[in-house]
């Protein structure tokens, strides 16, 4: 069990790396420095500006160096800029050119510095922080909505395959698996929270949910995460229930003459929650996923819209901040699924 | 404030604009502006012309105090010189303030300057400091401080700085920094620059949002952190993306106060909600925001419809489709050629893009920039249309066979507006697409695009604009156009401070810049936003501003 979880961490500290060094060389490109310099200066600024710019403050360097800065295993740089300022990395613009005695070298992840967010003008820690906070409360509405809704249907559909029950709950399941967060979300507000319907039961932005949700305001964004889930997961439920149901251990409580419904909360439930525990667990990747466009669409300033914004200007030690996490939470998500597997399934083992 | 105004001479010009009106030959708002900016109040101008200043602030039915929450894009701070965003200079409006207010009716209004006089000749200007106006620290606000930011204004070395190249007449040109004896404190209120050469928009220009004034303990970086201003507000916090706030500073007494009214509000929230209308109206109807930053295309009908108000103003806003002259497109330089953009621009009907990109809301244009409302327009009739000469003119040039592309950024209106320019070259029958890119890649290199679409906005003097943009090497010349005549004009325009005689001039320029094939220019656009009935004095500024001491709520 011990080397299976080393073993894990270390495959999870592997991807982080590569999967950072691919989003740091794609945002050192040439093409979005020279966007970011533009963002950060001026719009209207020429090459030679933007060119100073990005010498000024580090961002000239060799990418491997830059790279070895941000993860921390390379001193961070001082550069004296042609405006006169010296600027360091780890202790910004230096009064009078000189590093303090006490001003520490290194700076980057290892040291516990997650860098600098050049939009929000903020640490990328704090910012990370306040916005996985955010879509944590999110994510933890959507799961209480999701998971019991799609057990529900999941274990009635299954427990009688071929019945009208089932036919009608998997034809709902099916189409809400199969319509896309960005297709339920628009219909949703131009149902419930247009004036154009008349309906407006709900509001079609969640922004004042960031500090005061309500049903009105966070039931759409909730809602159009959880249907998208909860259809999958269901079909999973319904497919394992339906086959538990069939098992030999099942006509022979029947056979004794045991009730229908004990039959299905006593014998059925826990083997037919083997299957659907794994897809739950590995839906928080998929999540993740979903919070992109939902926050975006109903601007709810989350993670996902942090993903979105960091992309969108390219501010590079933001979306490394961001690329970690979403890393760590796919891979300990997996983890726990493993481990729970084992737990609820004596039959595999881990090592 | 009036008496001290009466006392001072008329400057010459004025009465003669005042004629004007008289005769008919100048509207309201054109004389406004030209009489204004010569250093005549907007009373003393109202009364020039026989009729009495309006009275714009509704002050009887305000009510003192709320929180008012506008929706608007919340930038990061900076450096005030490097604002590129009327947002950002909105975000610190509230406590920074300006030395002149540019007004709805397009006058011009002394903020932290009483009054100003310019010579005849439009060199030396005399500011004469508000008097007992403080910092909102406790300091003294004197002439020493208008001296000080005008003199940062200067420093063209700074990276970013968008006021040095509109006080090239300050600029020593081999230090880059203001010129020794340019700006001259003679006492404490006073303040007197000496131009090298004559500028008339010297006062607009420093209504403009880059020139809010700092105090002198700042030194660059984010206003909200440092804080002090002259302004009724103090900054409480900022979020970029989120959320900027600031509140009514109750320790500081506002010079304002006296003088126009004011403030109403405790507390000003401003939220992001991105930049997609559709946000803004979910904002609107979920009841999130009181105030619309600018409604635009469709949703201003779908605006009236849920039951919000409606403003409007008519500005010198527009969109120019212009050619950049120097890029080279796989080797070659499409638009180097005058033939290629003359012909091009000949093939597109303006009232038709105006028709189908922004739905009639505004003014057909004439391809050279210069709008109906600026002092010195003139009249030289709209621009030639004949696709079929263009598709001929264009037939005789080296790029018959060429596949054009004209890139716009994905923003409803001015997506709409390319469609059709598009469509109108399509069907003169030549080859022409249409490349759509989001903010995030458009404004990464915009500047250098061969053909694609810039929009601008409303700027009070005609000369302000065509300096900026049309001038060879200007900073923020991205058609790359260099014409020698063309700065000859224009240094001509520049020195005559009467609109009427630069009229002349004008109507040159604009000639050549039409001539030259410099842009294919659709239309004016008046300028919308929405609030939700109970807003008061939130009125669309034609320059985007907020005038945050004059917002309230009804009583």
């Amino acid at each position: 069990m011990a080397f299976f979880l080393l073993r894990r961490i270390a495959t999870m500290l592997l991807t982080a790396l590569c999967l950072t060094f691919i989003v740091f060389w794609l945002t050192n490109l040439a093409p979005n420095l020279e966007k970011l310099a533009k963002n950060q200066g001026n719009v209207r600024m020429t090459d030679e500006q933007v060119a100073s710019f990005l010498q000024d403050r580090g961002y000239a360097q060799p990418l491997p160096l830059k790279y070895a800065q941000w993860l921390g295993v390379a001193p961070g740089w001082v550069i004296e800029g042609r405006d006169g300022t010296t600027r360091s990395r780890c202790n910004g613009a230096l009064e009078n050119g000189v590093l303090p005695e006490d001003a520490r070298s290194f700076c980057g992840v290892l040291q516990g510095d997650w860098g600098y967010s050049t939009v929000f003008q903020d640490g990328v820690g704090s910012i990370i922080a306040t916005r996985l906070g955010l879509t944590g409360k999110l994510m933890f509405w959507v799961m209480m909505v999701m998971v019991p809704g799609a057990l529900i249907i999941g274990v009635l559909a299954g427990m009688r395959e071929g019945s009208r029950t089932d036919r009608s709950l998997s034809t709902v399941s099916i189409i809400t698996t199969a319509t896309p967060e960005y297709v339920s979300g628009v219909v949703f507000i131009a149902v419930f929270a247009s004036t154009a319907f008349g309906l407006r039961w709900f509001n079609g932005s969640a922004t004042s949910a960031m500090e005061n949700a309500t049903f009105e305001n966070f039931t759409l964004p909730v809602m159009t995460i959880a249907l998208y889930g909860m259809g999958y997961i269901a079909r999973m439920t319904r497919a394992s229930m339906a086959e538990v149901m069939t098992a030999q251990y099942i006509r022979t409580a029947r056979l004794k003459g045991v009730s229908f419904p004990n039959i299905v909360l006593k014998h059925a439930l826990r083997n037919a929650l083997i299957a659907p525990f794994t897809v739950i667990m590995l839906q928080f990747p998929w999540l993740l996923n979903g919070v992109v466009i939902v926050e975006t669409l109903f601007n709810y300033k989350g993670f996902g819209w942090t993903l979105v914004q960091a992309a969108g200007n390219n501010d590079i030690e933001l979306l490394l901040g961001v690329s970690v996490v979403s890393v760590f939470v796919v891979l300990i998500t997996q983890l726990i699924s493993d481990i729970g597997y084992v737990y609820l399934n004596p039959r595999i083992s881990v090592s | 404030m009036t008496h001290t105004m009466q006392t001072k001479t008329l400057h010459p010009a004025a009465k003669l604009y005042a004629d004007e009106y008289k005769a008919g030959l100048l509207d309201r708002r054109e004389f406004l502006t030209r009489a204004t900016s010569l250093g005549v109040t907007a009373a003393a101008a109202y009364g020039l012309i026989g009729l009495s200043q309006p009275v714009q602030a509704q002050t009887a039915n305000i009510q003192q105090g709320g929180t008012l929450r506008i929706q608007t894009l919340v930038k990061a701070m900076k450096d005030p010189r490097a604002y590129d965003w009327s947002e950002i200079g909105n975000q610190s409006r509230g406590f920074l303030e300006y030395l002149i207010e540019y007004q709805n009716d397009g006058s011009f209004r002394g903020m932290l300057l009483e009054s100003w006089e310019v010579s005849d000749d439009a060199k030396v200007y005399t500011l004469n400091v508000r008097p007992g106006v403080t910092w909102n620290n406790g300091d003294p606000f004197t002439a020493a401080d208008v001296a000080r930011n005008i003199a940062g204004w200067c420093d063209s070395a700074m990276e970013g700085n968008s006021m040095s190249a509109r006080m090239g007449g300050l600029i020593d040109a081999n230090t880059g920094q203001a010129r020794d004896g340019a700006i001259e404190v003679v006492d404490d209120t006073t303040v007197r620059l000496n131009l090298s050469a004559p500028d008339i928009a010297i006062i607009a220009n420093m209504s403009d949002y880059p020139s809010a004034i700092v105090h002198e303990s700042y030194d660059g970086g984010d206003v909200y952190a440092n804080g002090i201003g002259t302004g009724p507000f103090r900054p409480v916090s900022i979020e970029v993306g989120v959320k900027a706030i600031i509140e009514r500073a109750t320790d500081h007494t506002w010079w304002g106060t006296e003088v126009l009214g004011g403030p109403y509000l405790d507390r000003i929230e401003f939220i992001d909600y991105g930049t997609d209308p559709a946000s803004w109206l979910a904002a609107a109807e979920s009841g999130e925001v009181d105030l619309l930053y600018e409604s635009v295309g469709d949703f201003i009908d779908i605006l009236d419809a849920i039951g919000w108000s409606k403003t409007e103003t008519v500005t010198a806003a527009t969109l120019v489709h212009r050619f950049n002259q120097q890029t080279e497109v796989d080797g070659r330089v499409p638009y180097a050629d005058r033939n290629v953009r003359v012909a091009l621009a000949m093939m597109v009907d303006n009232a038709v893009c105006l028709e189908l990109g922004y739905n009639g809301r505004g003014q057909v244009a004439e391809n050279h920039h210069v709008c109906p409302i600026h002092p010195a327009y003139a009249d030289i009739g709209p621009a030639p249309f004949d696709p079929a000469a263009g598709k001929a003119m264009l037939d005789g040039t080296d790029f018959a066979d060429y596949e054009h592309e004209l890139i716009t950024l994905d923003d409803d209106w001015e997506r709409n507006t390319g469609a059709s320019v598009r469509a109108q070259i399509a069907d003169a029958g030549v080859n022409i697409k249409h490349t759509v890119l989001p903010g995030s890649t458009f404004w990464n290199d915009w500047t250098k695009f061969p053909f694609s679409a810039t929009t601008w906005n409303h700027r009070p003097l005609d000369v302000q604009v065509l300096s900026l943009a049309y001038r060879s090497g200007e900073a923020w010349n991205e058609s790359g156009y260099a014409n020698p005549e063309f700065d000859a004009l224009m240094a001509d325009a520049l020195s005559i401070a009467d609109a009427e005689k630069r009229r002349d001039v004008m109507a040159k320029v604009e000639q050549t810049l039409r001539d030259d094939g410099v842009m294919i220019q659709p239309f004016w656009r008046s300028l919308y936003n929405h609030h939700n009935g109970n807003v008061v004095n939130a009125e669309k500024h034609p320059s985007h501003e907020f005038h945050l001491y004059k917002f309230g709520f009804a009583a």
